[in-house]
């Protein structure tokens, strides 16, 4: 959009689930229950929102997801590396798609490895992709304790309804 | 493996005159051709039928612990040498990378898959900087690469990997890109979404779950279709629709908690662009326009990506 349409930007704002779900935080239109999630959760920077954005768009989304999800739990545990330097679940590009599956589940060794050494049992990922690959195929493969949550089920999850009629 | 000698030191190995080795080559009987430096290079086994024609030992063998009866053996797999035709490579972003990537291998050690099926972010480098465009295409690297570039973060000449990698696959015939990648993007240019979900089973679904989102803890819950003026207008993944439906009700929920006005268009709200992936941009950008044509349509404020 940034490319062929820049005109555009004059006429709408354009958000990513990051800017639009702190918004809500931030301005106190949702309210969070923390005790929903009490185990240790991690959370898992995908490469187009991180490195890839940063260096597309200058603009990468590493603190965004971060605080969202400490809003929803205390007990946040890093993947180490992480940010810039973070390991792809190994299903992006299409991967996940793609058939090459031995390929996609030995290339997701070192994300499973990272996840264990992190003692999180609940994952967020704010990616469909690597939500996918890392709840569907790394779990059964690697055969994690683990819960993987979209970031914004994670949020819809933590949510207090107001009492609306 | 290629063998440079000269002629003078060849002639003087086989007892012969300059001429006699000028006059083999010249023939054809001698397979060998001009290199650099008045010298001539010709295929190590060439030069070993030559050694065993006229019955003598060569007087080097390529690796001093191999007998030459193995080596023999390892001949047959040898790869042909690469011939320099001086082609422009389509596929090479920047001539100067043949200086600038001193195949360092830091990339290749940053890289989760390097070494799978001989994958090597150095090479692939390499090759379209030499021009070998039609084996980088024929091969399947850039697509069991994720694109993730951790190699492209961790090069210290910064070499642009990724869009090296994707301009590879965007040079793939498109009928011979694996998986559903390209049948998605073709789907999604004809109907309007990745999966091909008709317009009225789209509606339907979306207008289903949010009776029961109604139900189960969002009273007087409507999924807003086609809502002129709405604030935010929410792009899906056609997955979600087609196989993960009751995922769509969590961003559902949200907005509702949060009193957002939101709406989701009944056509073209496919918001995952496989353009990107298949390197295609044509199809990418007319996803793209779609969306902006739907932002105007509905007159939406705010546009909101699926991930």
């Amino acid at each position: 959009m940034n490319k062929w349409y820049p005109e555009v930007f004059n006429e709408f704002k354009v958000v990513s689930v990051f800017d639009l779900l702190l918004e809500y935080i931030q301005e106190g239109r949702i309210q969070l229950d923390k005790s929903v999630h009490t185990m240790p959760v991690s959370y898992h920077d995908p490469c187009n929102y991180g490195r890839k954005s940063l260096k597309a768009f200058g603009k990468a989304y590493f603190e965004e997801g971060r605080a969202i999800t400490k809003a929803c739990c205390d007990d946040f545990r890093e993947l180490n590396p992480n940010r810039n330097g973070a390991y792809c679940c190994g299903a992006g590009g299409g991967a996940w798609a793609m058939p090459f599956s031995e390929e996609r589940v030995y290339y997701g060794r070192i994300k499973a490895r990272q996840i264990v050494e992190s003692g999180a049992h609940l994952l967020i990922a704010p990616c469909h992709n690597c939500r996918d690959q890392i709840m569907k195929s790394l779990i059964k493969e690697y055969d994690l304790n683990l819960e993987v949550k979209y970031i914004w089920e994670l949020v819809a999850d933590s949510l207090i309804m107001p009492n609306k009629q | 493996m290629m063998y440079e000698f000269k002629v003078s030191d060849l002639a003087e190995e086989f007892g012969v005159h300059r001429n006699t080795i000028r006059n083999w080559i010249n023939a054809g009987t001698l397979p060998a051709k001009e290199g650099p430096g008045r010298k001539y290079l010709m295929k190590f086994q060439d030069y070993q039928k030559l050694c065993e024609k006229f019955g003598r030992e060569p007087h080097i063998s390529p690796a001093n612990n191999v007998s030459a009866k193995a080596l023999g053996a390892l001949e047959v797999s040898d790869v042909a040498p690469l011939e320099i035709t001086g082609k422009k490579s389509e596929i090479a972003i920047d001539p100067s990378w043949a200086d600038a990537c001193l195949t360092c291998g830091t990339c290749a050690s940053a890289c989760p898959i390097s070494g799978v099926d001989g994958l090597d972010p150095r090479k692939i480098v390499r090759m379209a900087a030499l021009g070998m465009d039609e084996e980088l295409v024929a091969s399947n690297w850039p697509w069991k690469c994720t694109m993730c570039a951790k190699c492209e973060e961790s090069c210290p000449a910064n070499i642009q990997i990724i869009a090296l990698m994707r301009k590879i696959r965007g040079k793939r015939a498109r009928a011979k890109v694996p998986g559903p990648i390209h049948k998605g993007v073709a789907m999604c240019l004809e109907r309007g979404n990745n999966l091909g979900i008709p317009k009225e089973d789209f509606v339907f679904l979306c207008e289903d779950l949010g009776q029961e989102l109604a139900e189960d803890c969002c009273p007087g819950f409507k999924t807003p279709i086609d809502v002129h003026g709405a604030r935010v207008l929410v792009t899906v993944n056609s997955k979600e629709p087609f196989g993960e439906p009751d995922d769509m009700k969590w961003w559902w929920k949200i907005f509702y908690a949060a009193g957002e006005s939101f709406t989701i268009s009944s056509e073209n709200w496919e918001g995952v662009n496989w353009g990107l992936f298949s390197g295609d941009d044509e199809a990418m950008k007319t996803v793209v326009g779609r969306i902006v044509d739907n932002m105007r349509r509905l007159n939406c404020k705010v546009l909101l990506l699926p991930e």
